[in-house]
């Protein structure tokens, strides 16, 4: 009796001990692996020169009508940010597609991923609607579904056509350099940032080109030599999370 | 004969029952909207994502701590006298769980999906840890509240060897007590890290969070189940309690909300000198801004420093009526404390713009429906412990059916059967 007794009991520990070392193992292996996995050629980057930008808020609109957004909903946003001389400056923001993003951290279902290209994405299909995410942007980039849109939408055909899938009520959604664009045009052999059909929607609408879009791994890009050329600055850089969208600084002449 | 029976519908204890019952129903119209036409109906934005229904959420979490506090003292500490309290604590614990995730389902925008997080797990997420950790905190309750069930006369009579095996049970007590330990120590802080976390919120990012929303629950959910025990016993024959366990009990909350004070003190003098942009002026929003008045009045002095001198003075603790009032105290003021937390960090923004890095304000006043929601989530769970003490007896201290033959750890191994 007492020997079965024992016995169960070793089966029990070691079982438990098993598991235990297992599970451990396993969430060792999943907070090891933050950041992005896999590798990439790419590295995405915009530049958005304060001095060019008139605030014409077409970026917005552009936005809407490819990603098919609600229209009480911006991806993009244009604020306003005092004044130059006489000239207002405007801050374009899209999402920041952070190096370090506090909302790829704190998602409790890994809705929100990085890409290997460094692009922050959504996965509407995973997402619980917690809004969690939305309270750790440091740069309110997000925005929740807080009712069906399922009407006509208002940007479209004037400002393009839809290029994505509609997301569903009760999800949180962004901006996300519009991946959809540069996944396709890459495909197609085409140059995101040179060619229009692989770069991002607000990029090309932009009548006065304040906004560049280019690869930072290629030292000849777009960006890249902006960057080298130019002094630059990013949003809440104190932060640490290291946003991928850079601005040009309106000085005056 | 008719007019008898007639007139023994309408008692007290009816009209309770039927006014928590129309709340309820209040409550699943509300919930029926949000359902069909999303959370469109509450006044939460983008800016403040989160409202009534967290405080509702975190606050009945933090009332559920007297369960595991008591079954930590009664088996692992071996304060066997305490045994019939842990009954009530658990009871309370099980039923208020159940409240934050009938809450949980009320806010997030899938609730269909709510079982996405034990698939895909992302262990940086401090909400993730908070989910898995209720889950199983809650498996453990539903254990700790079976032997209960199975004391019953209805399942002693109708399902005899059904009702044995949920009273078998109480024989894992110790276990089960190591694991709430375990489950709500974590995620009771983990609540408060899950602000704490958010350098996006000057006035959140700070580390004390998490102790502070641990030590204001191990205050206030002793605190419910000993005024839930003393209102029972004053307005039902069902209940019936040991006063000197409830006075003893009372005297440990007014020690921990000394700590408490103490832990508040020092975090709330840290943040005065820091400048940082964003947490001076969230700081000021809570100590002279709209939420001073929660602050001062309903957090500090009536939430903390009352209810100390009323429970540790012993002429005070031992009038029931001003004991009855320093619990209920410590209850507002831990429920004033999630609301504020929650409030200051999302009320208060700071911008993201270069040339200024200034505060805005944002603002929220919940909705007629989020009102409803949360008032009829409240009434379940009042209903649900009017029901427990009438039904399943579960404040009462003259039972004490098990307190000999369960095991508790009393720090000396019990001789071992192989000796």
């Amino acid at each position: 009796m007492d020997k079965i007794n024992f016995n169960r009991r070793d089966f029990l520990k070691i079982t438990g001990a098993t598991a235990g070392v297992v599970g451990a193992m396993r969430v060792a292996k999943m907070v090891s692996a933050s950041g992005p996995e896999g590798s990439s050629p790419y590295s995405w980057a915009m530049v958005i020169d304060t001095k060019k930008c008139t605030g014409c808020g077409y970026c917005t609109l552009a936005c809407r009508a490819h990603n098919d957004i609600n229209p009480d909903i911006s991806w993009n946003r244009v604020l306003e940010a005092g004044t130059v001389g006489q000239q207002k400056v405007y801050i374009s923001r899209p999402c920041m597609q952070c190096k370090n993003a506090p909302c790829v951290d704190v998602c409790m279902v890994k809705a929100s991923y990085y890409r290997p290209d460094g692009i922050v994405m959504m996965d509407y299909d995973r997402c619980i609607g917690c809004r969690y995410c939305e309270i750790a942007c440091p740069y309110s980039a997000r925005a929740f579904n807080w009712e069906e849109f399922d009407g006509e939408n208002p940007a479209v055909p004037n400002w393009g056509s839809p290029e994505v899938e509609r997301r569903p009520r009760g999800v949180v959604e962004k901006c996300s350099f519009c991946y959809h664009r540069i996944d396709r045009g890459l495909k197609l052999g085409l140059k995101p940032g040179v060619d229009q059909d692989a770069t991002p929607a607000c990029v090309v609408v932009c009548p006065v080109d304040a906004r560049v879009f280019g690869d930072l791994n290629d030292p000849d890009s777009n960006v890249s030599r902006l960057l080298a050329d130019h002094p630059s600055f990013r949003l809440r850089d104190d932060l640490g999370t290291g946003p991928r969208v850079y601005y040009l600084p309106a000085r005056q002449e | 004969m008719k007019t008898l029976r007639f007139r023994s519908l309408f008692t007290k204890f009816n009209a309770w029952l039927a006014f928590l019952a129309a709340v309820i129903g209040g409550g699943v119209f509300a919930g029926y909207i949000v359902f069909t036409k999303g959370l469109v109906v509450t006044n939460l934005t983008d800016l403040v994502p989160w409202g009534l229904w967290i405080t509702i959420d975190l606050s009945s979490i933090a009332m559920s701590a007297g369960a595991f506090l008591l079954c930590a003292a009664v088996y692992l500490l071996g304060l066997k006298r305490y045994q019939p309290v842990t009954r009530t604590a658990t009871f309370i614990g099980l039923i208020g769980y159940s409240m934050a995730m009938l809450t949980l389902l009320l806010d997030i925008g899938r609730p269909e999906r709510f079982w996405h997080a034990y698939v895909w797990w992302n262990p940086h997420s401090l909400l993730w840890e908070v989910t898995i950790c209720i889950t199983f905190y809650f498996a453990v309750l539903f254990l700790e509240t079976l032997p209960i069930i199975g004391e019953t006369t209805f399942m002693q009579k109708r399902f005899p060897s059904l009702a044995g095996k949920f009273e078998s049970i109480h024989r894992l007590a110790p276990f089960l007590a190591i694991a709430g330990l375990g489950f709500s120590m974590l995620h009771q802080s983990s609540l408060g890290a899950a602000y704490g976390v958010l350098k996006a919120r000057p006035i959140l990012y700070r580390p004390d969070l998490s102790v502070l929303f641990m030590v204001s629950a191990m205050a206030g959910g002793p605190a419910l189940t000993v005024l839930i025990s003393m209102l029972s016993s004053r307005l039902t024959r069902h209940a019936n309690v040991k006063d000197e366990l409830l006075e003893k009990v009372s005297y440990f909350i007014g020690w921990v909300l000394v700590g408490y004070l103490y832990f508040r003190a020092w975090d709330t003098l840290s943040m005065t000198y820091t400048y940082e942009p964003g947490r001076t002026e969230g700081l000021s929003f809570l100590t002279k801004g709209p939420l001073a008045f929660n602050f001062w009045a309903v957090e500090i002095f009536l939430g903390a420093v009352i209810p100390i001198i009323l429970l540790l003075t012993s002429r005070f603790r031992k009038q029931p009526r001003l004991r009855m009032l320093a619990l209920a105290l410590v209850v507002c003021g831990v429920v004033a404390y999630r609301w504020d937390t929650n409030m200051a960090g999302q009320l208060v923004l700071l911008t993201y713009l270069p040339t200024e890095m200034v505060t805005r304000y944002a603002s929220y006043i919940p909705s007629l429906i989020e009102i409803m929601a949360g008032a009829g989530v409240i009434a379940y769970g009042a209903m649900a412990i009017t029901l427990g003490i009438r039904f399943l007896k579960v404040v009462d201290h003259k039972h004490g059916h098990h307190t000999d033959e369960a095991a508790v750890f009393t720090g000396e191994t019990q001789p071992a059967a192989a000796d």
